[in-house]
């Protein structure tokens, strides 16, 4: 599903040392996995995952998503298939604070052509168990349930791949415990997974582990 | 992207930020709401000239006035010494076959009025038989007077109906006497009512007595001081006009072009009304859409704002797949809203405050089209245009910066 063929990802800030946050990298994420990527802070993580999610470009090196080369996309080809094809779920959530439960799961239906925008939404929610609080708006939701809304909203337009980006960095140990178990719920009724995290209880819940140090892959 | 829904979603956006839309909205309410009231007001201004300017001149009449009466002044000069006479008019009507009728006129401004031991102040205006059917005013009592009471100079009035409420009260004018300055009159007939001329003086204070009297008796004079003619085909104006000056201008001796007399059209008149009515219709509404203009600059700095604000949520969108072009329709769908609201809202205004001013200077209510383009195209343009820099500005976020 996924194939990086010698990925790089260098960042130069006005006239210093340039910073090298992936060297020559290469992987391969196959359908229905749950992969964890797990690195402490600064090893690169996130470069990875931007890159994966099709947020950013590597600066040398191939992808290929579906066995499509991505470097060749433009911007817009990137949406389309960020809105088609992807899934994110963010360690702020990253939801829109005065709007509803349900209006914030169906942001992605909004660039997508799908009908009955309402009715997806809500089976969504139904999906992460949230489907009484949908009217509540974001700010008066728990942590946990705020990051199962943001799940919600990941899994609406049936994405085939999720990335997670430290999904439990802002929840207490009971809130996180519950979110894992509903991407595990996920990966075993088909979903591909990618976790992000510096945390290995964590990463525990996945089926695979990639460790990353300094921008260096190393499987385990 | 799906355009209901965008929709719903921007109208919740602006719902939920209640401070910057009403802001918005009323920059844009007060630049559109001036707009429309000192357009409208300019344009009532003219209709209600026009109207009265039609009473007074019908499509298919000429006034020739004795040089240079001023349409916007107050009256005729009164001490004006004419060179235009009643044989001038003979000449006219005699040479040009286009000539239905006319009727001489002759002013006598500030004249006391006596009758019994009640007296007004009006002018008199000395008219000809044919005046009922020139001026389009017959009387509601009594008789016009006649062809006879003209040639003979008979002193006879007619009178408007507040002259004859002043001076008579309920009892019946007809055949009462009064007295013009020192000459004594009889009454002949009550004026039908009129109300307000085109120099807004009021119609109903009018007397009119035979042109002949007013010349030999009231002012020893031999001259009129001006005369309006109808012709029978109004299409041929531009003849009749050509025929008249050169009548005049060859019994006048005039050869240097400088004219004694001046030919006034309803097309002239309606030329001297847009001149008159320009400062309404032109200055003013430029100087309120300085206001428009400020509304504008109010969305680009708002606008900027919420773009600041909004930050994360623009990063949130293009990772779920808004591309940039859908971001940029999202700010402006929003603008437009708030512009066609403080549009639509503006023009209400504007035209609340117009049909109040239409009441007081009693003329019918209407709408001009042109308030259409000031209440919803000019505002959601100068919404666009403001908005459209904020709006790139939050399209070009990298989405990973945005999120961060």
């Amino acid at each position: 599903m996924i194939q990086l063929k010698n990925v790089s990802k260098k960042f130069s800030n006005n006239g210093q040392k340039p910073v090298q946050a992936l060297k020559e990298t290469n992987l391969v994420i196959n359908q229905g996995e749950f992969v964890a990527i797990v690195g402490p802070s600064g090893s690169g993580k996130s470069s990875m995952m931007n890159i994966l999610g099709m947020l950013d470009r590597p600066t040398s090196g191939e992808y290929y998503f579906e066995n499509r080369e991505i470097n060749t996309l433009s911007e817009d080809e990137l949406a389309s298939i960020r809105n088609k094809k992807i899934g994110f779920v963010f360690q702020k959530f990253h939801l829109l604070p005065k709007t509803t439960a349900l209006e914030n799961v169906e942001l992605p239906l909004l660039y997508s052509d799908r009908k009955n925008i309402r009715g997806l939404a809500l089976d969504a929610l139904k999906q992460v168990g949230l489907e009484e609080r949908a009217t509540h708006r974001a700010n008066e939701l728990s942590g946990g349930q705020q990051q199962r809304v943001a799940i919600a909203r990941a899994l609406v337009n049936e994405p085939e791949i999720i990335f997670a980006d430290e999904p439990t960095g802002n929840l207490d140990s009971a809130s996180g415990q519950e979110i894992m178990k509903i991407f595990q719920e996920l990966n075993e009724a088909g979903k591909t997974i990618v976790l992000i995290t510096h945390d290995l209880t964590i990463a525990a819940y996945a089926k695979r582990t990639i460790q990353i140090h300094d921008g260096i892959v190393n499987e385990n | 992207m799906n355009k209901k829904e965008t929709l719903k979603s921007s109208l919740r956006i602006l719902k939920r930020n209640k401070m910057r839309t009403f802001f918005m909205v009323l920059g844009i309410i007060i630049g559109v709401a001036s707009l429309s009231i000192t357009f409208t007001i300019g344009r009532g201004f003219q209709k209600q000239i026009t109207e009265r300017a039609k009473k007074y001149l019908g499509s298919s009449d000429i006034l020739v006035t004795a040089v240079k009466i001023k349409l916007e002044g107050k009256s005729v000069d009164n001490n004006l010494v004419s060179s235009l006479t009643i044989d001038d008019l003979k000449a006219i009507a005699s040479e040009i076959p286009l000539v239905s009728t006319y009727a001489p006129v002759q002013f006598l401004p500030n004249c006391e009025i006596i009758a019994g031991n009640k007296n007004i102040s009006t002018s008199v205006r000395g008219s000809s038989a044919t005046g009922q059917i020139v001026w389009n005013r017959g009387v509601i009592k009594g008789d016009y007077f006649d062809d006879a009471e003209e040639l003979n100079a008979t002193r006879v009035a007619l009178i408007g109906t507040k002259i004859a409420e002043t001076l008579f009260g309920e009892s019946d004018p007809i055949g009462a006497q009064i007295r013009i300055g020192d000459v004594p009159f009889t009454v002949k007939g009550v004026l039908e009512p009129k109300g307000i001329d085109p120099h807004g003086n009021d119609m109903d204070f009018d007397i009119v007595v035979p042109i002949t009297t007013m010349m030999k008796r009231l002012m020893n004079v031999d001259y009129i001081a001006m005369a309006k003619i109808v012709i029978s085909d109004e299409n041929r104006m531009d003849e009749a006009v050509s025929g008249i000056t050169a009548v005049l201008n060859e019994r006048h001796h005039i050869t240097n072009g400088e004219s004694d007399f001046l030919i006034l059209t309803p097309t002239f008149v309606k030329e001297k009304i847009k001149e008159m009515t320009k400062v309404f219709n032109v200055f003013l509404p430029l100087i309120s859409l300085i206001a428009l203009l400020a509304a504008g600059i109010v969305i680009v700095v708002l606008m900027l704002m919420s773009v600041n604000e909004r930050i994360s949520e623009i990063g949130l969108r293009k990772a779920v797949g808004a591309r940039s072009k859908d971001v940029v329709s999202q700010f402006l769908i929003e603008v437009s809203i708030t512009s066609l609201l403080g549009g639509i809202i503006g023009i209400t205004i504007g035209l609340i405050c117009f049909k109040v001013f239409c009441s007081i200077i009693k003329i019918s209510f209407f709408i001009p089209w042109q308030i259409y383009v000031f209440g919803v195209l000019l505002p959601i343009l100068v919404g666009i245009i403001a908005g459209i820099i904020p709006a790139r500005k939050a399209a070009k976020y990298n989405p990973i910066e945005a999120l961060r």
